[in-house]
């Protein structure tokens, strides 16, 4: 045991030596030495050259409290001839920082003086990376945990290996240089300009929020994504955003790469607060909303009615509609297909839509976009000049081409674009739904849409002798059942409940009663159950849907139920036909009439 | 009148005595020599006063105690002195306590090597701690008269726990504030209580600078007070207990009647001595009525040293191959995903990955009761001071299953757990 007990201590004092070696030998003191001795030689004077070798290896450091929260940069221990001109043609880390005439440093009896003074200043304002270090490693942030590696100098091991050599350049320094010079016709952040104006170019801003920019709601709030997140993770959030998260979803934007590299400096500069704003002037966006902002980074284009399709077409193809919707051969896998546009909707919708699209289908997730009533009515003028193809004789082809984009190449309602459709296509291989409607209506569908929903009219395009085509093959190829004979039902005509106050308020009793658990009780289709059941219940407050369908089929669904879907037959469950009335009237009473078409008159 | 000393002379003396005489007036034993002074050296200091004069061969043995308690005891002594030192540094305060943690690794002189050792320290105490008390349970040793030693120990390791959990709040990056987020939101399942516990510890109902500064005052002043009180009752106790536990055959049946006519003539020494024998040396008499008791010096103090150096080179090896995480600064608004608690409540958080209440406190609460009633249920005296007794067979194999079910919980939680806690495998 003494053996043992001579050899720990031995390895403790072992360990201790090298501690204390550690300590004492930092990279810093060597490169401070190595400063002092170049410098002695440089030195004209005796009393130069005795100063510096009095001089000793010490910690250098600016302490910064003008820009946000107080700065320790220690950059100059090692970088300790950043002020000293005549190093500039020497090796990092003992360099001098060049002076330069954009930067603002100017000469003044032949001499260098900087505009931004490292005294001032510091380091980190500009360049990131970690102030308080004293190893190269730490201080230039390549630890993958810390969040501002050296701006367009450091990338760090985990980043994407094909990403990380676009993530070095001086132009990425731009979106700390914006932190103060907010003016964007600055010439030093041109790039964050340019980065910009894509933002509101490519449509970002109709999903995105930036404070004081943009006001979207679909996507996150990117006020202070570049406080929150490195180069890397923009630029992938970006250029491929379901690498990053798999169930996002944004379009893919396919943008150069400099418009992406633009784009990451511009949202790299958003930090929630640039220094150079003041409380009151933050308080002023939030009242007005920053409207003018937006106005003044996107020129409007002059409309001129002889060219209205021309640039209506220029104005769609360019500013990203593709990134969501199809057109020809662009398409951005989110959207309905836009290849017929002029024969399935008219003018009004189009432009309705374009103003604000829930004003023409409840629960659109398109956003409203800032374009001009001009540019608005220069789109739709375009959109309707687009008629597709002559459709063709064939009910496969005519699915293909029509149909499988919503409901699918198995028809089972999960098309493509299935997901961000609300409500979803019909699962047309439920035959328990198909075979319980008859022939007319479900023609009666394909030829004159469905209100509310994304099914449009395709009456324009396709004959009755095509939708039946259409409706065969879908009988044979999913729905895989043949029709039956539908049996009579007694449904009363109308409602034979007249609608008053009473009524509605027994039918709000009745449907908090029975029909909240799945349609909820605001009737908007997110009751606790829906959660489990497809199709989804439907949203009642989809005035679009409701106000387009007759009290005859409202009674019929509900005392009959809905096949194929989790909507039970009433009648078992013994309501009766004033019951549904009231509920009818209640369901009606949500509903108000005068919704849509209210931008008809513009359009004319 | 006094005898005519010259008193230069006495002087001088005084003078030439003087680095001898403050020797002998802080240790009043030269080193010891013979048995007398081997037994002062223990009692007359004050370090060594808490150790018995003589010990029981069985205690000194390492593959009995693997000398759990001891590295225990040591690690925490670590965990004070490095601890103090940090505490020069550190700053309880959310605008603070990150640059500081960067100070330390970056400019502070031994910054690295401190936090290092500390958090190195302190995961090895936690284990160092749990696996003292597997190896009370499985040697019997909590059995009469030790009952309430055990439970203090039980109370030290909740207690330990505790105090690793507060440390790990203060660095204020990313992993601390989210593994504190995990752990108080697991304290919140608690019945009727959970929530107001959660609230009393952060001090809001989020994590934030009141939770810091709270976890900072339990951190280096409460939990310490109250953990070194608890020591020195667990070490008072152990003697008042009759030292270390062994098995009933240790010591040879000592007869205290008159031995038996037909023995007397093996027995009965040859020779006498008198009294002054006894004390000044060893007599055939010794060997002839064994208690198998060694003198503390030098070879309980020897062991005690030993373990302490090897405690001391494990944690300095270790703090000088790997440093401690320090990750991003705390943002409250990204956690990371998965968000983990400390690895010894990661076994806590995957059971709550199953039930909320069952896996946080419902299970957990079971079996800290059972550790603290076992030696109450347990009244067997059989199986004491033998490792894995066959008459222990029930209860060690109940206790082995709760410690496996736990470390096979922790090692899923901490290495088989990936975004949104789906299971991942870690190669």
């Amino acid at each position: 045991m003494r053996t043992a007990l001579a050899i720990g201590t031995f390895l403790i004092l072992v360990i201790h030596g090298i501690v204390f070696y550690n300590q004492f030998g930092h990279p810093w003191e060597r490169n401070q030495n190595t400063y002092f001795d170049q410098a002695k030689v440089l030195a004209k004077t005796d009393a130069e050259k005795a100063a510096l070798a009095a001089r000793k290896p010490r910690i250098e450091q600016i302490v910064v409290s003008n820009f946000g929260e107080t700065r320790v940069d220690r950059c100059t221990t090692c970088h300790i001839a950043t002020d000293d001109p005549r190093f500039s043609a020497h090796a990092e880390p003992v360099k001098t920082h060049p002076y330069s005439p954009t930067m603002g440093d100017f000469q003044k009896d032949g001499k260098w003086e900087r505009r931004h003074k490292f005294s001032e200043f510091g380091c980190t304002v500009c360049h990131d990376g970690q102030g308080r270090g004293l190893d190269a490693e730490y201080s230039h942030g390549k630890d993958e945990y810390w969040p501002d590696p050296l701006l367009g100098y450091t990338t760090q091991d985990h980043w994407r290996k094909d990403h990380a050599p676009k993530l070095k350049g001086k132009d990425y320094m731009q979106a700390n240089c914006a932190q103060c010079h907010t003016d964007t016709a600055f010439p030093g952040t041109a790039v964050v300009s340019r980065g910009r104006q894509i933002f509101f170019s490519s449509n970002c801003y109709g999903c995105h929020r930036i404070e004081g920019l943009s006001d979207g709601t679909i996507g996150p709030d990117l006020s202070d994504v570049g406080r929150k997140w490195k180069l890397d993770y923009i630029w992938g959030r970006i250029t491929d955003p379901k690498s990053i998260l798999a169930t996002s979803i944004m379009p893919k934007f396919n943008l150069k790469e400099e418009d992406v590299k633009a784009l990451v400096i511009f949202l790299k500069s958003r930090k929630g607060r640039n220094f150079a704003e003041t409380e009151i002037q933050r308080f002023k966006v939030k009242l007005t909303g920053g409207a003018e902002l937006v106005q003044a980074t996107i020129k409007p284009v002059k409309i001129n009615p002889a060219e209205m399709v021309k640039q209506g077409e220029k104005l769609v193809l360019d500013r990203a509609c593709t990134a969501c919707h199809k057109l020809g051969d662009r398409d951005g896998g989110i959207a309905p297909d836009l290849s017929f546009e002029g024969s399935i909707r008219d003018s009004a919708w189009v432009y309705a839509h374009f103003k604000n699209p829930k004003s023409t289908m409840s629960d659109s997730i398109m956003p409203a976009f800032r374009f001009t009533d001009d540019e608005f009515k220069a789109m739709t003028a375009y959109l309707m000049t687009l008629r597709g193809q002559a459709t063709p004789a064939s009910g496969e082809v005519i699915y293909k081409n029509l149909c499988l984009r919503c409901h699918g190449a198995k028809g089972d309602g999960m098309g493509p674009i299935a997901e961000h459709l609300d409500p979803y296509p019909r699962d047309l291989t439920k035959a328990g739904f198909m075979n319980s409607k008859s022939e007319a209506r479900l023609v009666n569908s394909i030829r004159n849409g469905v209100n509310g929903t994304s099914m449009p009219a395709w009456g324009k395009a396709v004959t009755e002798e095509q939708a039946k085509a259409v409706l065969d093959y879908i009988q044979t190829t999913f729905t895989k059942e043949p029709r039956r004979e539908l049996k009579a039902k007694a449904i009363p005509e109308t409602n034979p409940v007249a609608m008053s106050p009473e009524s509605v308020t027994r039918g709000e009793a009745l449907f908090v009663n029975r029909c909240a658990g799945c349609h909820g009780r605001k009737g908007d289709g997110k009751g606790p159950n829906s959660l489990d059941i497809l199709p989804k219940p439907r949203n009642l407050r989809n005035s679009f849907f409701v106000n387009s369908i007759d009290d005859k089929r409202l009674f019929e669904s509900i005392q009959y139920g809905i096949q194929g879907t989790a909507m039970p037959p009433w009648i078992d469950y013994g309501l009766t036909n004033n019951d549904v009335g009231d509920l009818v009237n209640f369901i009606r009473s949500i509903n108000p009439k005068s919704k849509g078409g209210q931008h008809a008159a513009a359009i004319q | 009148m006094s005898p005519a000393t010259p008193p230069k002379a006495s002087f001088l003396t005084a003078l030439t005595d003087l680095p001898k005489n403050v020797w002998k007036s802080i240790f009043r034993n030269p080193l010891p020599s013979n048995d007398l002074e081997r037994s002062s050296t223990s009692f007359t200091n004050f370090f060594l006063h808490i150790h018995p004069v003589k010990v029981h061969k069985n205690s000194l043995r390492p593959a009995y105690t693997l000398g759990l308690g001891l590295i225990s005891f040591f690690l925490f002594v670590i965990l004070i002195v490095t601890g103090i030192l940090l505490m020069f540094y550190y700053v309880p305060s959310t605008t603070q306590a990150y640059d500081r943690m960067l100070d330390l690794r970056g400019s502070v002189a031994f910054g690295t090597l401190l936090r290092n050792m500390h958090r190195w320290g302190a995961h090895g105490m936690v284990a160092v701690v749990f696996m003292h008390l597997c190896r009370v349970f499985f040697t019997g040793s909590y059995k009469k008269p030790r009952e309430f030693n055990w439970v203090v120990g039980v109370i030290l390791f909740l207690l330990t726990l505790f105090m690793s959990f507060t440390g790990y709040l203060l660095p204020w990056d990313q992993l601390a504030f989210w593994a504190i987020t995990v752990g108080t939101a697991i304290a919140g399942y608690a019945p009727v209580i959970g929530k107001d516990i959660q609230f009393l510890l952060m001090g809001g109902t989020s994590v934030g600078q009141e939770a810091l500064l709270r976890f900072y005052v339990l951190h280096v002043a409460v939990l310490p007070a109250v953990l070194t009180l608890a020591i020195a009752i667990h070490f008072w106790r152990i003697r008042k207990d009759g030292g270390l536990s062994r098995a009933e055959d240790a010591d040879p049946v000592v007869s205290l009647e008159a031995a038996p006519v037909e023995k007397a003539s093996v027995l009965e020494p040859k020779k006498t001595y008198g009294f002054q024998g006894l004390v000044r040396g060893p007599l055939p008499k010794v060997g002839q009525i064994p208690d198998n008791t060694v003198y503390s010096w030098p070879n309980l103090f020897l062991a005690e040293l030993f373990t302490f150096v090897v405690t001391l080179s494990a944690i300095l090896v270790l703090s000088l191959l790997f440093n401690a995480p320090l990750e991003e600064p705390v943002n409250a608004l990204h956690p990371p995903n998965p968000a983990k608690a400390p690895w010894y409540f990661l076994g806590l958080q995957e059971m709550v990955s199953y039930s909320a209440f069952w896996g946080g406190i419902g299970v957990p609460g079971i079996f800290v009761l059972l550790l603290l009633g076992t030696p109450y249920m347990d009244r067997s005296t059989k199986g004491v001071g033998k490792w894995f007794s066959r008459d222990r067979l029930l209860a060690n194999t109940i206790f082995i299953t709760f410690v496996v079910a736990n470390i096979i919980f922790v090692i899923i939680g901490t290495f088989f757990r990936g975004a949104n806690w789906a299971f991942v495998t870690p190669w």
